[in-house]
């Protein structure tokens, strides 16, 4: 059973004259474990393809299931717990929310899922000391770096029990070394068993994939298999 | 890399809700969020503060400010008073009612003036007076030749603690200072029990039944009755409240507008917030969990400083309401009602935007789009149908005996209708604007495109000019053109005696009867006032009295009766027939020397007329004619007064007690005390009177002043006259204007948060246009458009609602508005607009300070 499975998917916007078809009959199928690039041109329909698979929009045509649960047919409390439980995301402009700090942040999808402050603190903290932040699990939004956000955001997107983790250019806001280091991070999160798909201009990002789907005009055109073994941009003992 | 637990909460996995740990996470962001940023929030906030504190200062005002009736009854339930068999009377309602509390009333004349002051003798510790007399310094008199005055009683008489009050040819020393701590304007003189003997009125307090009340036939007839009234005072504290939800609608107005703003600068986090997996009643408690904030905020810190400035400012309010208060005796019951109001407000206020954020999309949310504004024409139908029941409540809430909840309901209707109309108001104007300059263009438009912030930014505009140009429609309505004052400020009359206890004019007048030889012997110091006055004109007076009707004077002697013109209504209260004479008009007899004065030629004059006056409002008024004691002959079988055979006694001359005259209308100067309403020789014959010297009419050149009319007072009181000056009356041209005032400054501030915040949410806009090249001159126009557009729509609907409502409740006299207080209506809505152009064009103008994308952090 995949992780995450499209079928058929299409998505319109607008009525008439001003329809627009950002998606045409995608289908998709990513496993747990697997991480899966997504490229093409602006207007391709790429951050359309990870909002639908991410249940923030609902699809004009076709399904996505999420550990083989179709999506569609619940309701928005239902898909609300579900993107609490089981879906990830991390967004170009980090998109932390100010006024809570770091382990606050990571917590918060936790504590909205109903689990006390104390546990979902602790699991916060443990996330944060796995991506090495545990010195700045206080710290608030503004008084990080632009990496340091990232792998926060990174964090609040892995913590709990997810099965899918979706990335709108995670690297899009960072330098190279930076944007390597969230790169290794979400491919590690995927060896653990977590399902990924990141969205990316970048081809050296999207090498780390163990697949790249090259969408144009709302359509899936090419998947290729990135040789193994991406060149590294970090020094040996950043890599450590 | 998961970080799985090990268990979740079962509820939490029935409802999806997540419990109470998900709100307190929501609330903990609210909270770190109105601490980072209630700057933006302080206007809501002191809007809400100053609401409940306004609320709780009149609150306790209205609780105490009324005259309680214990000024009247002490702590009993009904009065009764009379001037007639006094002891036996007394002897009787005890015998009647129990026990009953004697109050005994002495008039003393105060040398030079118009008033006298009563001497009364009562128990300090009646049992039903008792809170009517409070002992300030020395004490209470108890011996025959000892008396305690009030203060203003002892400052008119110059005396202290100690000196000797010398009243009706009785000699009292001053043993204490006293006041009437239920009526402190109460002044008199007090003397032991018995002790103002013979009374000429007495009072008597006492507890009764409305049967024992009704059975109960005093000798000689009660000069008053009364039974203590059913208003409570909790109806005060209601419309203090009522008044209270009018303007938490304006505070809710403004801030739907700030927390619609708030809302629009959190989109994205609210969509990160949806994106984690929060359901939309975690959105909307992230916005109202804000607004609860803000509301617990504001209302306590408001009563707080309510509380604070209600004490500190009591000692003024007991001398401007009259009577002691108690400060911490308050109906705290409103005052808490207050502040649920004022943080329901707040939270509705803030539910508004939070339901809109919440019901937004997610990805739309995130990427900062506000959602599409509503049609207006929805608000539009509703607002018409309001605003259509609203004018028909009002129409049909009968202005002369109000409907109070036809009253409330219009007003309400009329209110909201008002608002939800502003939406078409504000897509009519952009529409208008198309063919406008880029700038002015950009600005309308973008009013239409922020619907729910301007919407609510106008109605809140609207509301506060609409209440300022409603009080300045009614109070230009409600001023009487003519009669502005009792003389003109240059005129002084100068009189030979009383009224009846008040001031000329009030009713029948007294005048005391003189020789020629006295009146001859008076001239010289009528000569010398003239001279301290500067008179330029000094004109005898005389009233029309029946000479064959003496009777006695209030300082002793014969005097006359004078004829007044009056409205006479039969009135029965308590099985007792009488009359009830309203809008006592003082008569003069039209003399060659007025007539002269007023420029009335004798022939204009037609041969029948009674009465000439250049007043309008006398229709239907009577002349009542002094007839004395008896109009008939006792002795006749026939002669009855009100019903009663009169003691026998001097027979009035020829003529009926009272008639309607023949009016004839001239061009007069209106004022109260002036003489401008005169009886011709015809109607002195016809009816029997004859005229008797009353006074005299002087006229200056210039304004006369303080020093002059206090040198003129102190003549006048050397020769047993009496002067009346022109009194300051209290113009409500000073309501009008202030209440334009307010609401001008109100609006400017709503218009200097609104503006700030739509233009703030127009910022990327603006750094586009600065980046294509458009100069300060553009921004400054854009920001002046939008400012002056608001206050124009606001003025308009302001303006337009409360003459619709205003007509609705006039509708059966449309005549008062016909007064219209032009220089505020043009202040209001030419003046206003304006203001805020050029407002918005001084204060815009800065360069953006950058055009970078600016992220969620």
């Amino acid at each position: 059973m995949s992780a995450l499975e499209l079928r058929g998917v299409s998505k319109m916007y607008g009525e008439g004259a001003n329809e627009v078809h950002a998606l045409r009959g995608v289908d998709l199928s990513v496993d747990a474990g697997a991480l899966v690039a997504v490229m093409g041109p602006s207007g391709s329909g790429k951050s359309t393809l990870l909002t639908i698979a991410g249940s923030l929009e609902v699809p004009t045509r076709g399904e996505v299931l999420i550990d083989g649960v179709t999506v569609s047919a619940m309701s928005r409390n239902d898909r609300a717990r579900l993107r609490r439980r089981s879906i990830g995301y991390v967004f170009q402009d980090f998109n932390l929310l100010a006024g809570l700090s770091a382990v606050e942040n990571v917590s918060l999808p936790m504590e909205l899922d109903g689990i006390g402050v104390r546990k979902a603190r602790l699991a916060g903290m443990q996330a944060l000391e796995e991506l090495g932040l545990s010195d700045r699990a206080s710290s608030f939004p503004d008084e990080l770096s632009g990496g340091e956000r990232q792998r926060v955001a990174i964090a609040r997107a892995v913590v709990g029990d997810r099965h899918l983790l979706l990335a709108d250019e995670p690297s899009g806001a960072l330098d190279s070394v930076n944007a390597e280091s969230v790169i290794r991070l979400i491919r590690a999160a995927c060896q653990r068993g977590v399902a990924g798909v990141v969205v990316t201009h970048d081809a050296q990002l999207a090498s780390w994939a163990d697949r790249v789907v090259f969408l144009r005009d709302g359509r899936v055109v090419d998947q290729t298999m990135p040789p193994a073994g991406p060149e590294s941009l970090l020094a040996p003992e950043a890599q450590s | 890399m998961s970080l799985a637990l090990e268990e979740r909460p079962a509820d939490v996995e029935a409802t999806g809700s997540g419990g109470g740990p998900a709100r307190r996470a929501i609330f903990r962001w609210s909270w770190r969020l109105f601490r980072r940023e209630w700057r933006q929030q302080v206007l809501v906030l002191a809007l809400v503060l100053f609401s409940v504190a306004a609320t709780t200062v009149g609150v306790a005002l209205a609780y105490n400010a009324g005259h309680s009736e214990d000024s009247t009854f002490g702590t009993a339930n009904s009065m009764m008073s009379f001037s007639r068999d006094v002891r036996a009377n007394v002897a009787a309602a005890q015998r009647a009612f129990g026990t009953v509390d004697e109050i005994d009333h002495q008039s003393v004349p105060i040398p030079g003036s118009l008033n006298s002051l009563d001497l009364r003798a009562q128990d300090p510790n009646g049992k039903f007076g008792h809170p009517m007399l409070r002992l300030g310094t020395g004490r209470f008199p108890a011996g025959a030749g000892e008396v305690a005055l009030t203060a203003g009683a002892a400052a008119t008489f110059n005396l202290h603690i100690g000196d000797p009050f010398v009243a009706n040819g009785r000699t009292r020393h001053v043993v204490g200072i006293v006041e009437n701590g239920v009526r402190l304007s109460d002044e008199f003189a007090l003397v032991a029990p018995g002790q103002a003997d013979p009374p000429t009125d007495v009072t008597i307090l006492f507890n009764a039944t409305n049967a024992q009340l009704d059975s109960f036939r005093p000798s000689g007839g009660a000069t008053s009755i009364g039974t203590r009234g059913s208003i409570s005072k909790t109806a005060a504290a209601i419309v203090v409240l009522a008044l209270e939800t009018i303007g938490l609608l304006f505070v809710g107005l403004v801030a739907a507008a700030g927390f619609a703003v708030m809302a629009q600068r959190r989109l994205r986090a609210l969509g990160m917030l949806g994106a984690l997996g929060a359901t939309d009643r975690h959105v909307r408690l992230a916005m109202v969990a804000n607004g609860l904030v803000v509301g617990v905020a504001g209302s306590t810190i408001g009563v707080v400083v309510g509380l604070l400035t209600w004490i500190a400012l009591a000692p003024r309010f007991e001398t401007l309401v009259g009577h002691r208060i108690d400060r911490i005796h308050l109906q705290w019951w409103a005052i808490v009602t207050s502040m649920v109001l004022a943080l329901v407000t707040s939270v509705v206020a803030a539910w508004w935007p939070a339901r809109s954020a919440a019901r937004a999309s997610i990805v739309a949310a995130l990427s900062g789009r506000p959602s599409p504004p509503k049609p207006a024409h929805r608000f539009a139908g509703v607002g018409g149908l309001l605003l259509a029941v609203g004018v028909a409540c009002l129409a049909f809430a009968n202005r002369d005996t109000p409907n109070a909840s036809l009253v409330i309901a219009g007003t309400v209707a009329t209110t909201f209708g008002m608002l939800f109309v502003g939406p078409v108001f504000i897509r009519g104007l952009a529409a208008i604007g198309r063919r406008a300059p880029i700038a002015m263009r950009l600005a309308l438009r973008d009013l239409a495109r922020y619907q729910a912030r301007s919407a609510a930014a106008l109605g809140a505009i609207s509301l506060a000019l609409a209440i300022a140009a409603t009080i300045a429609i009614s109070a230009a309505a409600a001023a009487i053109p003519s009669a502005e004052a009792n003389l003109a400020s240059n005129q002084a009359m100068v009189y030979l005696g009383f009224g009846s206890g008040g001031a000329p004019g009030d009713g029948p007048g007294v005048i005391p009867a003189r020789t020629v030889a006295e009146m001859q012997s008076l001239q010289p110091h009528v000569d010398a006032l003239a001279a301290a006055l500067n008179a330029q004109a000094v004109l005898p007076l005389t009233e029309a009295v029946d000479p064959a009707s003496p009777t006695i004077a209030p300082g002793g002697g014969v005097a006359y009766m004078t004829a007044t013109l009056g409205r006479v209504k039969t009135v029965t209260h308590r099985g007792q027939q009488g009359i009830d004479i309203s809008g006592a008009i003082p008569l003069y007899v039209a003399t060659p020397a007025l007539l002269t004065y007023y420029g009335i030629s004798p022939n204009a004059i037609n041969s029948n007329t009674d009465m000439i006056t250049g007043r309008s409002d006398v229709a239907g008024f009577e002349v009542l004619a002094p007839r004395g004691p008896t109009p008939c002959d006792s002795s006749q079988p026939k002669c009855r007064v009100n019903g009663v055979k009169p003691t026998p006694g001097p027979v009035g001359r020829k003529g009926p007690d009272t008639w309607h005259p023949t009016i004839q209308t001239v061009k007069l100067p209106r004022y109260t005390s002036a003489p401008d309403t005169l009886l011709t020789p015809h109607a002195l014959e016809a009816f029997g009177l004859e005229s008797a010297s009353a006074g005299w009419f002087m006229q200056t050149r210039s304004p006369l002043n303080p020093t002059r009319i206090n040198s003129a007072q102190r003549t006048a009181a050397a020769a047993g006259l009496i002067i009346e000056t022109r009194k300051t009356r209290t113009s409500n041209a000073r309501l009008r204007d202030g209440a334009t005032a307010v609401g001008l400054l109100v609006a400017l501030g709503v218009l200097a948060m609104t503006v700030g915040l739509i233009r703030s949410e127009t910022a990327n806009d603006l750094r586009t246009l600065t980046a294509a090249g458009a100069t300060s001159t553009t921004r400054r126009t854009i920001t002046g458009s939008t400012a002056g557009a608001l206050a124009f729509l606001g003025a308009l609907l302001g303006t337009g609602g409360a003459y619709l409502a205003l007509v609705a409740w006039h509708r059966g006299d449309l005549h008062p508005l016909t007064q219209v207080p032009y220089l505020d209506l043009v202040i209001i809505v030419v003046g206003l607009p304006l203001l805020a152009i050029t407002a918005g064009w001084l204060l815009a103008g800065r360069e953006p300070v950058s055009i970078a994308h600016q992220p969620l952090e």
